[in-house]
């Protein structure tokens, strides 16, 4: 039995060191997708911790043969969609660009963050996809698991997503250059 | 998948390496406090079972004694359709009927001794027709008419 799954049955059996152990290599990754979908800070903050409880909580409804990240990935969005009227971030509406934690996480940056444009361009669930592919790396099949939709949508929205940005790219580069 | 020029895939490429790049360029430490947060609302948590390992496993004898009781009801139950108690029959019921009115009688106190019938009527009735018309002339005589 792997680390992964020893720490899942201790967890299971009510060990909250085991979970946070399990979860340490996650968070961090988790933390970052959040703060590019939440309105503020405290927002992503609690959405990290309602995910992190009720991953704890319902731990003995993970099935071994999915990725723990992506059944991870799979709560916090539907967290996310459960939340969204008050905590989301929806595609035009990017609240305000002070709080933006996404901004203020880019800020020290001297150029534009493409996951902002991702952001403004895409809907919820094309970016989500977005980013597990190109931030996480996950497989197409453990995306369309943690967004439960069909493999053959998960690649169709994947491409649509990927020419979208890519002429968001080309349109800047020739704004630099032009 | 359509198969895309060697220069789209090139881009595609390059767009795979800057969103990776960016995802990494965003600063996402956890805090301490959030840390000691987490860990402080974990512990207050329990990890919720399956529904079918919360309800106690039924043991054979429940599952004998359930049967035999309901076998039991239906038995009861079907001696009870065969009985066939005989099915009453309900007065008909007469559209419009009316309700005679039952006027108050008054009861008089005469002290009339009852008269016994032991012969025919027409005897009986000449008895006493007689026995009337000899106490009327005792009455008669009495009174000095």
């Amino acid at each position: 039995m792997s680390n992964e799954l020893q720490l899942i049955e201790k967890a299971k059996a009510g060990s909250v060191e085991a979970f946070t152990d399990l979860v340490e290599s996650y968070r961090g990754r988790l933390f970052r997708y959040l703060l590019t979908r939440c309105n503020n800070y405290a927002d992503a903050e609690d959405a990290l911790q309602d995910t992190l409880i009720n991953a704890y909580k319902y731990l003995y409804s993970y099935n071994s043969q999915w990725r723990f990240s992506t059944w991870l990935y799979r709560i916090a969005i539907r967290n996310l969609i459960s939340n969204r009227d008050d905590k989301v971030t929806e595609l035009g509406d990017l609240g305000d660009a002070e709080n933006d934690p996404l901004d203020q996480a880019i800020a020290a940056s001297e150029r534009q963050n493409l996951w902002s444009s991702a952001r403004r361009l895409l809907n919820d669930e094309v970016y989500a996809a977005m980013w597990l592919r190109y931030a996480e790396d996950m497989s197409v099949r453990d995306i369309a698991s943690a967004l439960d939709r069909s493999v053959s949508w998960t690649k169709v929205n994947l491409m649509r997503g990927r020419n979208t940005l890519d002429a968001e790219l080309a349109q800047s580069r020739s704004e630099n250059y032009g | 998948m359509r198969n895309l020029p060697k220069a789209e895939v090139k881009i595609m490429d390059k767009l795979a390496k800057r969103l990776r790049e960016d995802a990494e360029r965003i600063d996402a430490t956890i805090s301490p406090e959030l840390d000691a947060r987490i860990d402080a609302s974990l512990r207050a948590v329990t990890p919720a079972r399956p529904a079918d390992e919360r309800r106690p496993a039924r043991s054979w004898t429940f599952w004998l004694a359930s049967s035999l009781t309901g076998a039991a009801a239906a038995i009861v139950l079907l001696v009870g359709l065969n009985m066939g108690d005989a099915p009453v029959e309900t007065p008909p019921v007469v559209a419009n009927s009316t309700i005679p009115n039952i006027v108050e009688v008054p009861v008089f106190d005469l002290h009339a001794e009852t008269a016994v019938l032991t012969s025919p009527l027409s005897e009986e009735l000449e008895a006493l027709q007689s026995d009337l018309r000899k106490a009327e002339e005792k009455l008669r005589e009495d009174i000095g008419l």
